[in-house]
């Protein structure tokens, strides 16, 4: 009993924490770009995650090593994260516009058309199958070393459905936040997880585990902060008298 | 083709902005890869740390005075 509660507790919370990240990713590009390509996205890339896991299931476990899977999405995840960081902060110092007009327009003739948007279906599609993929790995790591797949799989389930859930509900709420806040939140998350990922899969051992995270998100937000102040600090120093 | 190079770089560009940029991460991460291996402690991860904090502020700052040179 408390190997069953052990078991679903550790792909529930493991399969949580992916599910969030991919649920970040949609949000994003959801709240940024419109609705439809990125939950289209996201829901291709639920089938196809369906469908391997169904053709491959343990073996993807066995053949792919933990440590690079962690590795090269962590990366990816950091890359991603660093470059929208970077852009909040130049428009937090004011250095472009709060708004992208151009990137409105491209909306408004997606919108208008009825075309797809090709990019927020990529970038759902891609962030959904890679943390899908996680947290496939997690339930049959868990699973197939507990012995114990049906539980680490129930774990897995639930905790993507109340992850979705809450996601569902949070989607109205989370419009009325301003969009360049939004995209700082969204950068200092996904560096965050990205960070801890590729340190993770190069062998590091984050003091409190994932709680590590809270940590590394904390210490972006100072170093943009911090990168924010010092462009203010230049551009009143270069500003005419 | 044309069509297919330019999906490419639409995908490439969601990972590259500034090639230095990435160019620098990737080797911030690479010595963080030989530092972990090295000590296998949570030394390498704050060093890893401190080196993208360091280089967000650095690169933008940069461009945030190139701009502002090209203005």
């Amino acid at each position: 009993m408390v190997t069953n509660a052990l078991v679903f507790g550790a792909a529930f919370l493991g399969s949580g924490v992916e599910s969030v990240e991919a649920l970040t990713i949609v949000l994003a590009v959801g709240l940024t770009r419109g609705w439809r390509s990125p939950l289209a996205g996201a829901a291709a890339a639920a089938l196809i995650l369906i469908v391997l896991v169904a053709a491959f299931g343990q073996v993807l476990v066995a053949v792919v090593p933990d440590w690079l899977l962690k590795l090269a999405i962590g990366s990816l995840i950091l890359l991603f994260g660093l470059r929208w960081l970077h852009k909040a902060v130049l428009r937090s110092a004011g250095v472009i516009a709060e708004h992208d007009e151009g990137e409105a327009f491209e909306e408004t003739v997606a919108g208008l058309a009825g075309a797809t948007d090709w990019i927020g279906f990529l970038i759902s599609f891609k962030g959904v199958l890679l943390e899908g993929l996680e947290v496939a790995f997690i339930v049959f790591g868990v699973g197939s070393s507990a012995h114990n797949l049906p539980v680490a799989a129930a774990g897995g389930i639930v905790a993507v459905v109340v992850v979705t859930a809450i996601g569902a509900a949070l989607r109205k709420p989370l419009t009325r936040v301003p969009e360049n806040l939004m995209k700082y939140v969204v950068g200092v998350l996904l560096s965050s997880l990205g960070t801890f990922w590729a340190a993770e899969g190069m062998g590091v051992i984050w003091p409190l585990d994932f709680l590590a995270i809270l940590g590394i998100a904390a210490f972006y937000v100072l170093a943009s902060q911090v990168a924010v102040t010092l462009i203010r600090g230049g551009a009143r120093r270069t500003a005419p008298a | 083709m044309r069509a297919l190079r330019a999906a490419a770089r639409e995908v490439v560009g969601l990972f590259v902005a500034d090639w230095w940029q990435t160019l620098v991460i990737v080797l911030i991460l690479a010595a963080g890869w030989a530092l972990a291996a090295a000590t296998h402690s949570a030394l390498a991860g704050g060093v890893l740390l401190l080196l993208l904090g360091a280089q967000l502020v650095y690169f933008t700052a940069a461009e945030a005075g190139r701009r502002r040179r090209q203005a």
